[in-house]
Protein backbone atom coordinates (compact mmCIF):
# COMPACT_ATOMS: atom_id res chain seq x y z
CA UNK A 1 0.00 0.00 0.00
CA UNK A 2 2.25 2.49 1.19
CA UNK A 3 4.26 1.58 -2.31
CA UNK A 4 1.37 2.68 -4.47
CA UNK A 5 1.16 5.62 -2.48
CA UNK A 6 4.97 6.79 -3.12
CA UNK A 7 4.64 5.85 -6.64
CA UNK A 8 1.86 8.36 -6.95
CA UNK A 9 3.55 11.42 -5.42
CA UNK A 10 6.27 10.41 -7.58
CA UNK A 11 3.68 10.59 -10.34
CA UNK A 12 2.26 13.35 -9.32
CA UNK A 13 5.42 15.33 -8.80
CA UNK A 14 6.66 13.80 -12.25
CA UNK A 15 3.37 15.90 -13.54
CA UNK A 16 3.72 18.94 -12.05
CA UNK A 17 7.11 19.56 -13.09
CA UNK A 18 6.37 18.50 -16.84
CA UNK A 19 3.55 21.46 -16.35
CA UNK A 20 5.94 23.74 -15.62
CA UNK A 21 8.59 23.24 -17.24
CA UNK A 22 5.71 23.04 -20.38
CA UNK A 23 4.55 26.16 -19.21
CA UNK A 24 7.58 28.24 -18.56
CA UNK A 25 8.24 27.99 -22.82
CA UNK A 26 5.50 29.85 -24.14
CA UNK A 27 6.57 31.77 -27.04
CA UNK A 28 5.74 35.05 -27.28
CA UNK A 29 7.58 36.47 -30.44
CA UNK A 30 4.05 35.23 -32.17
CA UNK A 31 2.56 37.81 -30.10
CA UNK A 32 4.99 40.65 -30.40
CA UNK A 33 4.57 40.46 -33.90
CA UNK A 34 0.78 39.92 -33.97
CA UNK A 35 1.11 43.54 -31.73
CA UNK A 36 3.03 45.03 -33.55
CA UNK A 37 1.22 44.72 -36.71
CA UNK A 38 -1.88 45.46 -35.01
CA UNK A 39 -0.31 49.00 -34.27
CA UNK A 40 1.06 50.07 -37.35
CA UNK A 41 -1.79 48.80 -39.48
CA UNK A 42 -4.60 50.66 -41.13
CA UNK A 43 -2.70 53.60 -40.63
CA UNK A 44 -0.95 56.81 -42.13
CA UNK A 45 2.39 57.64 -40.32
CA UNK A 46 3.65 61.52 -40.33
CA UNK A 47 7.01 62.24 -39.95
CA UNK A 48 7.44 64.55 -36.69
CA UNK A 49 11.37 64.37 -36.09
CA UNK A 50 14.27 63.08 -37.36
CA UNK A 51 17.25 63.16 -34.67
CA UNK A 52 20.52 62.11 -36.06
CA UNK A 53 22.92 61.96 -32.95
CA UNK A 54 22.56 65.70 -31.40
CA UNK A 55 21.39 66.92 -34.55
CA UNK A 56 17.30 67.15 -34.56
CA UNK A 57 14.85 67.96 -37.69
CA UNK A 58 11.17 69.13 -36.61
CA UNK A 59 8.52 68.60 -39.36
CA UNK A 60 5.92 69.40 -36.97
CA UNK A 61 3.24 71.65 -38.41
CA UNK A 62 5.00 71.25 -42.73
CA UNK A 63 4.02 69.23 -45.28
CA UNK A 64 6.70 66.21 -44.25
CA UNK A 65 7.51 62.66 -45.52
CA UNK A 66 4.12 59.77 -44.56
CA UNK A 67 4.24 56.35 -45.49
CA UNK A 68 0.70 54.16 -45.04
CA UNK A 69 0.61 50.69 -43.58
CA UNK A 70 -2.62 49.26 -44.91
CA UNK A 71 -4.08 46.16 -43.27
CA UNK A 72 -3.45 43.80 -46.00
CA UNK A 73 0.08 44.23 -46.28
CA UNK A 74 0.52 46.62 -48.72
CA UNK A 75 2.11 50.15 -47.80
CA UNK A 76 2.81 53.56 -49.79
CA UNK A 77 4.74 56.59 -48.88
CA UNK A 78 4.66 60.56 -49.73
CA UNK A 79 7.81 59.79 -51.95
CA UNK A 80 5.54 57.72 -54.77
CA UNK A 81 6.69 54.43 -53.39
CA UNK A 82 4.46 51.39 -52.94
CA UNK A 83 4.46 47.88 -52.50
CA UNK A 84 4.53 45.84 -49.44
CA UNK A 85 5.60 45.62 -45.84
CA UNK A 86 6.01 42.26 -42.81
CA UNK A 87 7.13 42.95 -39.80
CA UNK A 88 9.84 40.54 -38.46
CA UNK A 89 11.88 39.61 -35.52
CA UNK A 90 15.60 39.36 -36.36
CA UNK A 91 18.20 39.08 -33.65
CA UNK A 92 15.90 40.26 -30.95
CA UNK A 93 15.14 43.19 -32.95
CA UNK A 94 11.51 44.10 -34.33
CA UNK A 95 11.41 45.34 -38.12
CA UNK A 96 9.98 46.47 -40.71
CA UNK A 97 10.83 44.94 -43.92
CA UNK A 98 9.40 46.78 -46.82
CA UNK A 99 9.27 46.11 -50.94
CA UNK A 100 8.60 48.59 -53.12
CA UNK A 101 8.33 50.32 -56.78
CA UNK A 102 9.26 53.76 -57.53
CA UNK A 103 7.02 55.21 -59.96
CA UNK A 104 9.48 54.26 -62.98
CA UNK A 105 8.92 50.60 -61.08
CA UNK A 106 12.38 50.28 -59.56
CA UNK A 107 12.55 47.68 -56.88
CA UNK A 108 13.66 49.15 -53.65
CA UNK A 109 13.65 47.38 -50.61
CA UNK A 110 14.39 48.63 -47.18
CA UNK A 111 14.44 47.83 -43.64
CA UNK A 112 13.47 49.93 -40.40
CA UNK A 113 13.95 48.66 -36.88
CA UNK A 114 11.31 49.48 -34.74
CA UNK A 115 12.27 50.94 -30.98
CA UNK A 116 9.17 51.51 -29.96
CA UNK A 117 5.74 51.48 -30.81
CA UNK A 118 2.17 52.53 -29.49
CA UNK A 119 -1.22 52.98 -31.03
CA UNK A 120 -0.40 56.60 -32.03
CA UNK A 121 3.93 57.02 -31.46
CA UNK A 122 6.46 55.19 -33.72
CA UNK A 123 10.02 55.48 -33.20
CA UNK A 124 12.27 53.81 -36.04
CA UNK A 125 15.88 53.82 -37.18
CA UNK A 126 18.21 52.78 -39.51
CA UNK A 127 21.81 53.07 -39.90
CA UNK A 128 23.25 54.22 -43.02
CA UNK A 129 26.25 52.11 -44.52
CA UNK A 130 29.55 53.10 -42.54
CA UNK A 131 27.41 55.78 -40.08
CA UNK A 132 28.04 54.59 -36.27
CA UNK A 133 25.22 56.65 -35.14
CA UNK A 134 21.51 55.51 -35.93
CA UNK A 135 19.16 57.86 -37.20
CA UNK A 136 15.73 58.01 -35.12
CA UNK A 137 12.60 58.54 -37.07
CA UNK A 138 9.58 59.66 -34.84
CA UNK A 139 6.19 59.38 -36.13
CA UNK A 140 2.45 60.13 -35.27
CA UNK A 141 -1.06 59.40 -36.54
CA UNK A 142 -1.97 62.79 -36.22
CA UNK A 143 -5.82 61.84 -34.88
CA UNK B 1 -81.17 21.52 -60.64
CA UNK B 2 -78.55 18.44 -61.56
CA UNK B 3 -76.21 21.68 -60.65
CA UNK B 4 -77.89 22.05 -57.26
CA UNK B 5 -77.76 18.63 -56.33
CA UNK B 6 -73.69 18.48 -56.98
CA UNK B 7 -73.44 21.56 -55.19
CA UNK B 8 -75.06 19.54 -52.48
CA UNK B 9 -73.16 17.00 -52.70
CA UNK B 10 -69.95 18.23 -52.48
CA UNK B 11 -70.73 20.48 -49.44
CA UNK B 12 -71.84 17.18 -47.39
CA UNK B 13 -68.76 15.45 -47.97
CA UNK B 14 -66.92 18.51 -47.48
CA UNK B 15 -68.99 18.30 -43.96
CA UNK B 16 -68.68 15.32 -43.17
CA UNK B 17 -64.70 15.17 -43.82
CA UNK B 18 -64.35 18.36 -41.02
CA UNK B 19 -66.57 16.78 -38.97
CA UNK B 20 -64.53 13.70 -39.35
CA UNK B 21 -60.85 15.60 -39.01
CA UNK B 22 -61.97 16.75 -35.74
CA UNK B 23 -62.72 13.70 -34.18
CA UNK B 24 -59.52 11.92 -32.85
CA UNK B 25 -59.47 9.01 -31.82
CA UNK B 26 -57.97 9.12 -28.03
CA UNK B 27 -56.06 5.46 -27.59
CA UNK B 28 -54.87 5.34 -24.01
CA UNK B 29 -51.79 3.50 -23.96
CA UNK B 30 -51.17 1.98 -20.93
CA UNK B 31 -49.32 -1.15 -21.93
CA UNK B 32 -46.03 0.13 -21.63
CA UNK B 33 -42.96 -1.20 -24.41
CA UNK B 34 -39.64 -2.90 -23.30
CA UNK B 35 -37.56 0.44 -24.04
CA UNK B 36 -39.95 2.34 -21.82
CA UNK B 37 -39.16 -0.10 -18.87
CA UNK B 38 -35.77 -0.29 -19.67
CA UNK B 39 -35.67 3.90 -19.48
CA UNK B 40 -37.92 3.86 -16.45
CA UNK B 41 -35.53 1.07 -14.81
CA UNK B 42 -32.17 2.77 -15.93
CA UNK B 43 -33.68 6.22 -14.47
CA UNK B 44 -34.24 4.41 -11.09
CA UNK B 45 -30.76 2.92 -11.21
CA UNK B 46 -29.26 6.56 -11.96
CA UNK B 47 -31.30 7.69 -9.07
CA UNK B 48 -30.74 5.17 -6.75
CA UNK B 49 -26.43 6.02 -7.32
CA UNK B 50 -26.96 9.34 -7.11
CA UNK B 51 -28.48 8.60 -3.58
CA UNK B 52 -26.02 6.47 -2.58
CA UNK B 53 -23.37 9.19 -3.68
CA UNK B 54 -25.13 11.62 -1.42
CA UNK B 55 -25.04 9.32 1.37
CA UNK B 56 -21.45 8.37 1.21
CA UNK B 57 -20.60 11.91 0.38
CA UNK B 58 -22.40 13.09 3.54
CA UNK B 59 -20.70 10.44 5.70
CA UNK B 60 -17.16 11.47 4.80
CA UNK B 61 -18.15 15.05 5.03
CA UNK B 62 -19.42 14.58 8.40
CA UNK B 63 -16.46 12.34 9.28
CA UNK B 64 -13.53 14.92 8.00
CA UNK B 65 -15.51 17.68 9.07
CA UNK B 66 -16.86 17.01 12.07
CA UNK B 67 -16.16 19.94 13.70
CA UNK B 68 -17.76 22.51 11.05
CA UNK B 69 -21.74 21.98 11.99
CA UNK B 70 -24.67 24.18 11.60
CA UNK B 71 -24.01 24.45 7.36
CA UNK B 72 -26.03 26.89 5.55
CA UNK B 73 -25.56 27.30 1.84
CA UNK B 74 -26.21 30.77 0.83
CA UNK B 75 -26.41 31.98 -2.57
CA UNK B 76 -24.59 35.10 -3.07
CA UNK B 77 -24.01 38.14 -5.77
CA UNK B 78 -23.55 41.97 -6.28
CA UNK B 79 -21.11 44.31 -7.58
CA UNK B 80 -17.35 45.18 -7.20
CA UNK B 81 -15.52 47.59 -7.79
CA UNK B 82 -11.51 47.61 -8.46
CA UNK B 83 -8.61 49.68 -8.74
CA UNK B 84 -5.15 48.95 -9.83
CA UNK B 85 -1.95 50.81 -8.84
CA UNK B 86 1.14 50.44 -11.40
CA UNK B 87 4.50 50.77 -11.00
CA UNK B 88 6.11 49.57 -13.36
CA UNK B 89 9.53 50.28 -12.02
CA UNK B 90 11.63 50.06 -15.14
CA UNK B 91 10.21 47.53 -17.22
CA UNK B 92 10.76 47.81 -20.81
CA UNK B 93 9.30 46.64 -23.78
CA UNK B 94 9.21 48.13 -27.58
CA UNK B 95 5.64 48.91 -27.06
CA UNK B 96 4.80 52.52 -25.57
CA UNK B 97 1.17 53.99 -24.67
CA UNK B 98 0.07 57.20 -23.63
CA UNK B 99 -1.13 56.69 -20.15
CA UNK B 100 -4.81 57.77 -19.38
CA UNK B 101 -4.99 58.16 -16.07
CA UNK B 102 -8.25 56.42 -14.54
CA UNK B 103 -7.70 57.08 -10.54
CA UNK B 104 -11.02 55.14 -9.98
CA UNK B 105 -12.77 52.34 -8.65
CA UNK B 106 -14.84 50.71 -11.55
CA UNK B 107 -17.96 48.69 -11.01
CA UNK B 108 -18.11 44.73 -11.94
CA UNK B 109 -20.34 41.93 -10.68
CA UNK B 110 -19.90 38.56 -9.30
CA UNK B 111 -21.96 35.45 -7.97
CA UNK B 112 -21.71 32.53 -6.44
CA UNK B 113 -21.89 30.81 -3.33
CA UNK B 114 -21.39 30.71 0.31
CA UNK B 115 -21.15 27.64 3.02
CA UNK B 116 -21.89 29.46 6.67
CA UNK B 117 -21.55 27.84 10.16
CA UNK B 118 -19.89 27.01 13.19
CA UNK B 119 -16.19 25.61 13.97
CA UNK B 120 -16.51 23.53 16.76
CA UNK B 121 -20.07 25.25 18.06
CA UNK B 122 -18.40 28.16 18.43
CA UNK B 123 -16.68 30.01 15.79
CA UNK B 124 -18.61 30.94 12.95
CA UNK B 125 -17.27 31.03 9.36
CA UNK B 126 -17.80 31.21 6.10
CA UNK B 127 -16.30 29.61 2.79
CA UNK B 128 -17.19 31.69 -0.29
CA UNK B 129 -16.67 30.50 -4.35
CA UNK B 130 -17.70 33.04 -6.70
CA UNK B 131 -16.96 34.14 -10.41
CA UNK B 132 -15.94 37.73 -10.87
CA UNK B 133 -15.88 40.00 -13.40
CA UNK B 134 -13.51 42.46 -12.82
CA UNK B 135 -13.40 45.88 -14.81
CA UNK B 136 -10.37 47.87 -13.21
CA UNK B 137 -9.44 51.75 -13.01
CA UNK B 138 -5.73 52.42 -13.18
CA UNK B 139 -2.98 54.08 -11.19
CA UNK B 140 -0.26 54.45 -13.06
CA UNK B 141 2.12 55.69 -9.76
CA UNK B 142 4.98 56.36 -12.19
CA UNK B 143 5.19 57.06 -15.94
CA UNK B 144 8.22 58.56 -18.35
CA UNK B 145 8.59 60.48 -21.09
CA UNK B 146 9.08 59.53 -24.86
CA UNK B 147 11.38 62.73 -25.95
CA UNK B 148 10.61 65.03 -28.65
CA UNK B 149 6.84 63.58 -28.09
CA UNK B 150 5.01 64.89 -25.79
CA UNK B 151 2.65 63.73 -22.88
CA UNK B 152 3.39 60.45 -20.46
CA UNK B 153 3.78 57.12 -21.57
CA UNK B 154 4.26 53.47 -20.40
CA UNK B 155 5.42 50.11 -21.75
CA UNK B 156 3.49 48.34 -19.56
CA UNK B 157 -0.38 48.29 -20.42
CA UNK B 158 -2.91 47.58 -16.69
CA UNK B 159 -5.65 45.44 -18.37
CA UNK B 160 -8.80 46.91 -18.09
CA UNK B 161 -11.15 43.54 -17.72
CA UNK B 162 -10.54 40.12 -16.19
CA UNK B 163 -12.45 37.25 -14.86
CA UNK B 164 -12.01 35.33 -12.26
CA UNK B 165 -12.43 32.52 -9.40
CA UNK B 166 -12.25 33.15 -6.20
CA UNK B 167 -12.15 31.21 -3.40
CA UNK B 168 -12.60 32.67 -0.12
CA UNK B 169 -11.89 32.02 3.70
CA UNK B 170 -13.89 34.15 6.07
CA UNK B 171 -13.86 34.06 10.06
CA UNK B 172 -16.92 35.75 11.15
CA UNK B 173 -17.44 37.76 14.78
CA UNK B 174 -20.84 39.07 15.88
CA UNK B 175 -21.14 42.70 16.55
CA UNK B 176 -23.38 43.24 19.71
CA UNK B 177 -25.01 46.15 19.19
CA UNK B 178 -28.55 45.81 18.82
CA UNK B 179 -31.46 42.99 19.45
CA UNK B 180 -28.78 39.88 18.02
CA UNK B 181 -31.98 37.29 18.15
CA UNK B 182 -33.19 40.08 15.38
CA UNK B 183 -30.73 42.18 13.49
CA UNK B 184 -26.61 40.80 13.37
CA UNK B 185 -23.75 42.49 12.54
CA UNK B 186 -20.58 40.58 11.91
CA UNK B 187 -17.34 41.34 11.20
CA UNK B 188 -15.39 39.27 9.07
CA UNK B 189 -11.65 38.61 7.99
CA UNK B 190 -10.13 36.03 5.85
CA UNK B 191 -8.07 35.02 3.13
CA UNK B 192 -8.97 35.40 -0.49
CA UNK B 193 -7.68 33.45 -3.42
CA UNK B 194 -8.38 34.58 -7.05
CA UNK B 195 -7.81 32.65 -10.20
CA UNK B 196 -7.70 34.32 -13.53
CA UNK B 197 -9.76 32.46 -16.19
CA UNK B 198 -10.13 35.14 -18.93
CA UNK B 199 -7.09 35.38 -21.07
CA UNK B 200 -4.36 38.07 -21.02
CA UNK B 201 -4.63 41.00 -23.86
CA UNK B 202 -2.68 40.90 -26.89
CA UNK B 203 -0.93 43.81 -24.76
CA UNK B 204 0.23 41.55 -21.93
CA UNK B 205 0.65 38.20 -24.30
CA UNK B 206 3.95 39.74 -25.23
CA UNK B 207 5.55 38.95 -21.94
CA UNK B 208 2.53 37.30 -19.96
CA UNK B 209 2.79 40.35 -17.09
CA UNK B 210 -0.02 38.80 -15.33
CA UNK B 211 0.34 35.89 -12.57
CA UNK B 212 -2.54 33.25 -12.80
CA UNK B 213 -2.85 33.35 -9.43
CA UNK B 214 -3.26 36.19 -6.30
CA UNK B 215 -3.91 36.58 -2.73
CA UNK B 216 -5.49 39.18 -1.30
CA UNK B 217 -6.49 40.00 2.21
CA UNK B 218 -10.51 40.26 2.99
CA UNK B 219 -12.30 42.64 5.68
CA UNK B 220 -15.85 43.52 5.93
CA UNK B 221 -18.80 43.91 7.66
CA UNK B 222 -22.20 41.81 7.32
CA UNK B 223 -25.84 42.58 8.17
CA UNK B 224 -27.92 39.73 8.65
CA UNK B 225 -32.04 40.36 8.54
CA UNK B 226 -33.78 38.32 10.85
CA UNK B 227 -32.35 35.52 8.99
CA UNK B 228 -34.20 36.49 5.66
CA UNK B 229 -30.72 37.82 3.90
CA UNK B 230 -27.81 39.14 4.74
CA UNK B 231 -25.97 42.83 2.87
CA UNK B 232 -22.34 42.89 3.08
CA UNK B 233 -19.81 44.92 1.92
CA UNK B 234 -16.27 44.05 1.75
CA UNK B 235 -12.77 45.40 1.10
CA UNK B 236 -10.19 43.02 -0.82
CA UNK B 237 -6.77 44.16 -0.25
CA UNK B 238 -3.61 42.60 -2.48
CA UNK B 239 -0.98 40.78 -0.46
CA UNK B 240 1.37 40.97 -3.35
CA UNK B 241 1.75 42.04 -6.95
CA UNK B 242 -0.49 40.66 -9.69
CA UNK B 243 1.85 41.21 -12.22
CA UNK B 244 5.84 39.68 -12.48
CA UNK B 245 8.68 41.44 -11.33
CA UNK B 246 9.62 43.84 -11.92
CA UNK B 247 6.15 45.83 -12.45
CA UNK B 248 4.38 46.15 -8.98
CA UNK B 249 0.45 46.03 -9.37
CA UNK B 250 -1.61 46.11 -6.78
CA UNK B 251 -5.15 45.00 -7.39
CA UNK B 252 -7.92 45.91 -4.62
CA UNK B 253 -11.56 45.79 -4.58
CA UNK B 254 -14.84 46.78 -2.45
CA UNK B 255 -17.74 43.97 -2.98
CA UNK B 256 -21.42 45.27 -2.45
CA UNK B 257 -23.46 42.78 -2.13
CA UNK B 258 -26.29 40.01 -0.81
CA UNK B 259 -26.72 36.67 0.54
CA UNK B 260 -29.75 34.42 0.69
CA UNK B 261 -29.97 31.38 2.00
CA UNK B 262 -30.58 28.65 -1.06
CA UNK B 263 -33.11 26.90 0.95
CA UNK B 264 -35.58 29.84 1.10
CA UNK B 265 -35.21 29.70 -2.78
CA UNK B 266 -35.11 26.32 -3.70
Amino acid sequence: MKKYLNLTIIFLFALLSITNLISCSKDSSGAEIKLTQQMLSGKTWFLDYSITGTSEKNYLGQASYFIKFSKNDSTSDSDGLTGTYKVEKINNKLQINVKAKTSSTNLVEYIYNIESIGTSNLILYYSLNGATIPTKLYFSTKN
Amino acid sequence: MNCRTFLLCIFSICLVTGLNAQITPVVKDTVLTQRQKDRLFLKQAGKDRIEKFKKEFNKTWNKVFIDFTDNNVMLMAGMNFTKQNVRANGYTSPFIYAVEQKNVYKPGFFAGFRVDGKYKENYPYAVAFTLNKYASGTNYKETKSVKPFDGNFSNFKAAEQSFSFNMTALYKKIIPISDTAKYKFYVVAGPSLDIRLSKQGIDNQVNYNYRKMFLRAQLGVEFENKDFYTLFFHYKQGIHSVTKSPIQTGFNNFDLGMLIKASDLF
